[in-house]
């Protein structure tokens, strides 16, 4: 068999075993080994599955993934972000849309301490939806800004997107954490925007807190700004040692999640309760996301066995004849489309390395080029049908609200990432100015 | 006629290198276009970079299933399961310059030995080669010995365990992503090359300093096949694949001597530092303990550095430039 | 139909005990990565904590897989899937199933014959050479080490591998004999 039908096979024999439901491990781990032995027969064809597991065993940076999975669980269970839900909610609670609002900004404060975007959903279904269900808040507009604001988690520095793109561009870690610091800053201010006009013109989607609501003595106003600074320290005893370099990445994220516990312990949350569900369900997610990566680059392994990176290479820019920016867009799309119903992760690791080196070749900035992939994994974590936020906030969100509410909550946040998206394409300075600044390039 | 010769499928090799992209395209790729131009359709080499198709830890079992047909790498790195994986890479201190490394193999026997102890892991041994010597680039100024204490430094495993005695702390990861692990924290820096690579993979944008002193002269790293491919091999081809191996030496051996001494004058990305010669010394002496220590490791380790012995005695006599490192 | 019960509750209770005991090495990775903290901070720098963790991470996923099946935490698309009737879910999972079996076995194969050759054995024939090490007409050779300075034997991280993915193969067999009664119109 020719290794262009091979490669074709591949892709679209795994396309149909997902849509049956496959488990998304098991589909890409069956495609890559079945290949593997069509390409190299009894010649190492059975090694390549394997192979990929000590592979990943030497992928250091993915020591992360629990870490922050852990924290964005202890952060969530234990509750410790309720006062900081608070300070928004009572600061922010005279404006219309304000507590809308002020779940924005609860976002933004958790996206610096966490590296994924889980935390976010988790405190976001179990502390914002709640109280803003309960407020008259329309439902729609309320998932929507939680399942939006909490995949700033990757794009606001720390973020183990922008460290798994790092480790497959070559590109250094702090100027693409850097790079997205302004990129999730103006989306945050851009949610915000859109929640404001949103509410002006139909003011029963975000209404006033009623006025018992907001009868607040001043004093309890300025207590209440206090729960800030728990997500300032933890964001600093995690960052400051990394910055400084007295700490490595990858201990970092343990004192990140060292803290988070230490806090949930020192409050008195650290119920038998949250202590079961954090540890159990960081143990889940992880395997799901390690075992999906392990299937994955043995994918990945066929793929370049398969010389498949130069055949697109030379499909795109002799064959095709097409403009860099033309291909830059086409792979936009293309990673969308893909976005909607593949995982980011195996997006991240079957389709970069055939993309980023053509970038580079392309002529293009790859610090630049890593925040427009991730803004589009944002994007897909909010797509149907495969989505994690999604998934995520049909666990978590009440009966109430139905898949179909879900799918429409987030249309308009979509397409405000859409322009985002748009934004920093057109003016790549919106990324690279920050990391230039503090780089002195 | 030579369209017969067309009409037949070309035989096709997989090779891996320790190399990544940007350094494989110096040290790996001349060889292969060579083989592949000159062997007009009959046989085709694929190239692929580090770690690509099976890490480099598994590269060697790879190489003897056939996964992989054709390797280039050095010994320790590749976990060669023989007693000559401490030898490849950098044996402390066993050669001053890139030119040691063909005469020992060709004129002091190591090419024999190579050969048979890698025959009876069921893998082809062809050619060996000198590459860089082994300096160091840091974040930190290197001043003196006492200065790598508590270093973390990227290095191969056995120039790392030489290296644990001055309080190095030696870090193993993946070839690629040794630049990304210096932003991440993971590195200081590295032990692993000259300064001509440091800046063709990017090391140099990470990195600030450059000590000019070496614990290595030239990097040992061969070529290798799996055993039966090579059997399986016509004649001519084999002539061809040995000439592209050789041209591909010829090719290394300038561009390292050339890059060493024009990035070292010109390079604006590392600044130089050098440990005064009689400093130096210390370490130069504890090569001498570590090369008894690992001579006491095996009857083919002891006669390895019994080679190493004999030939710096002889370049010690002859003087400058074959002493100066 | 007894055997069926008795193997889904005799595999489901091992790999629930097995993950329940994984889930806390996640505090054994913190701890291990808070050494290495606090080692470089005040003393020297360890050798071992770097790969240690590597290790820990490994057994943490490959063995607590079992249990992460159990707990539904795979993600599955469902853009058809999902809209599906039970009964319809478990025919395509009995089938689809068997493709995660088939990985799952090659996945083992390829972690036992990389254990032998940890063990320094370079033939094909991987199962044999282990039931020559029991009978004695085979014996361990080269052991290979890892590529650090710290240079751990690699066969006990291997073995773990391997014992994980029968793991979840016996887990996989499992999910499927469910889906089997489940058609067969028995509660779970
Ligand atoms: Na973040
Ligand atoms: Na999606």
């Amino acid at each position: 068999m020719s290794y262009e039908m091979i490669a074709t096979l591949m892709f679209s024999s795994m396309m149909l075993m997902l849509l049956t439901g496959q488990r998304v491990f098991g589909a890409i781990g069956f495609i890559a080994v079945v290949s593997a032995l069509l390409l190299w027969g009894d010649k190492g064809g059975y090694d390549i599955g394997f192979a990929a597991a000590m592979k990943l065993m030497k992928w250091y940076p993915l020591l992360t993934l629990p870490m922050f999975i852990f924290m964005g669980y202890v952060l969530s269970e234990s509750r410790i972000a309720d006062d900081l839900y608070k300070m928004f909610h009572v600061w922010m609670g005279g404006v219309r849309g304000g507590l809308a609002i002020g779940t924005i900004g609860l976002m933004v404060l958790i996206s610096a301490m966490n590296g994924l975007s889980v935390a976010g959903m988790a405190i976001g279904s179990t502390i914002a939806l709640p109280e803003l269900l309960k407020r008259g808040y329309d439902k729609r507009m309320v998932t929507g800004v939680i399942q939006a604001g909490s995949s700033l988690g990757i794009l606001v520095p720390p973020s183990v997107v922008l460290v798994l793109y790092a480790m497959i561009a070559r590109q250094p870690v702090g100027q693409l954490w850097l790079a997205g610091v302004i990129p999730g800053l103006m989306m945050a201010a851009m949610f915000i925007a859109y929640i404001v006009i949103r509410c002006r013109m139909n003011p029963e989607l975000g209404p006033i807190l009623s006025a018992e609501d907001r009868d607040i003595p001043r004093a309890e106003k300025l207590r209440l700004l206090r729960a800030g600074i728990l997500p300032l320290v933890i964001f600093a005893v995690m960052m400051v040692p990394f910055v400084r370099g007295w700490t490595s990445l990858v201990e970092s994220s343990a004192i990140g999640a060292g803290a988070a516990f230490l806090a949930a312990v020192l409050k008195g949350r650290m119920t038998r309760e949250v202590f079961e569900n954090s540890v159990r369900n960081t143990l889940g997610i992880t395997c799901m996301f390690m075992w999906i990566i392990l299937a994955a680059l043995a994918f990945g392994a066929v793929f370049d066995g398969l010389g498949a990176v130069k055949a697109i290479e030379s499909l795109f820019t002799e064959k095709m004849n097409l403009s860099p920016w033309m291909i830059l867009i086409m792979m936009q799309l293309s990673f969308i489309i893909m976005g909607t119903f593949l995982d980011d992760t195996a997006m991240l690791v079957i389709v970069a390395p055939l993309y980023v080196p053509l970038v580079g070749a392309l002529g293009f900035d790859l610090i630049w080029y890593g925040i427009l992939y991730t803004i589009t994994t944002q994007i897909a974590y909010m797509t149907p049908p495969f989505g994690y936020n999604l998934f995520l906030m049909r666990a978590m969100a009440p009966p109430e609200i139905t898949l179909r509410d879900i799918y429409a909550s987030i249309t308009p946040f979509v397409l405000v990432m859409v322009l985002a998206l748009i934004l920093v394409m057109v003016f790549p300075q919106i990324a690279t100015w920050l990391p230039d600044y503090i780089y002195d390039k | 006629a030579p369209s017969i010769v067309h009409a037949q499928a070309p035989i096709k090799w997989r090779m891996q290198t320790y190399a990544g992209a940007a350094l494989g395209e110096q040290v790996t790729k001349p060889a292969v276009d060579y083989i592949n131009a000159a062997a007009n359709g009959e046989m085709e080499i694929e190239l692929f970079y580090a770690d690509q198709i099976v890490p480099t830890g598994e590269l060697f079992q790879a190489m003897q299933r056939g996964t992989i047909d054709m390797v280039h790498s050095d010994d320790d790195s590749m976990a060669s399961p023989t007693p000559l994986q401490q030898f490849g890479g950098y044996f402390p201190f066993a050669t001053k310059h890139i030119l040691d490394v063909p005469v020992l193999f060709n004129q002091y026997g190591l090419a024999d030995i190579w050969k048979e102890e890698y025959a009876k892991v069921g893998v082809e041994w062809l050619s060996a080669a000198g590459q860089d010597p082994c300096n160091f680039n840091t974040t930190k100024e290197i001043k003196s010995v006492a200065d790598l204490d508590g270093l973390k430094l990227y290095t191969f495993p056995t120039a790392g365990r030489f290296l644990s005695k001055f309080g190095v702390v030696p870090v193993n990861i993946p070839y690629e992503d040794a630049e990304v692990a210096v932003q991440t924290g993971e590195l200081d820096g590295m032990a692993w090359s000259g300064i001509t690579e440091d800046y063709t993979v990017g090391w140099a944008d990470v990195t600030d300093y450059f000590l000019t002193n070496n614990i290595s002269g030239a990097w040992i790293g061969s070529f290798f096949v799996n055993q039966q491919q090579w059997a399986d091999l016509p004649d001519h081809l084999k002539q061809l694949v040995m000439a592209g191996i050789e041209a591909g030496h010829t090719y290394r051996n300038q561009w390292y001597w050339g890059g060493e001494a024009r990035l070292r004058a010109q390079g604006d990305k590392l600044k130089l530092s050098t440990v005064p010669a009689d400093e130096w010394a210390e370490v130069e002496n504890a090569a001498k303990d570590f090369w008894t220590e690992i001579a006491e490791e095996g009857e083919v380790h002891a006669k390895i550095v019994q080679i190493f012995r004999d030939y710096n005695d002889v370049i010690n006599k002859a003087g400058p430039p074959y002493t100066n490192g | 139909m007894k055997f069926m019960r008795g193997y889904i509750r005799g595999i489901d209770a091992m790999n629930r005990r097995i993950g329940r005991i994984m889930m806390y090495g996640i505090f054994v990775l913190m701890g291990v990565l808070l050494w290495s903290t606090v080692s470089k901070a005040f003393f020297v720098p360890s050798l071992w904590t770097l790969e240690m963790a590597q290790f820990v991470m490994v057994g943490y996923y490959i063995l607590g897989g079992p249990y992460s099946i159990q707990l539904g935490s795979n993600v599955r698309m469902d853009l058809l899937y999902g809209d599906w009737s039970l009964r319809r879910k478990a025919w395509f999972d009995l089938f689809t199933v068997f493709f995660l079996i088939f990985y799952l076995c090659v996945l083992l194969y390829g972690a036992v014959s990389s254990t032998a050759y940890s063990l320094g054995y370079w033939g094909t024939e991987p199962f044999s050479f282990f039931g020559g090490l029991v009978t004695g007409t085979e014996e361990i050779g080269h052991m290979e080490k890892s590529s650090s300075a710290w240079r751990p034997y690699l066969w006990p991280i291997k073995v773990v591998m391997i014992v994980g993915i029968f793991l979840m193969l016996l887990q996989c067999l499992s999910e499927l004999l469910k889906d089997v009664l489940r058609l067969k119109g028995e509660a779970i």
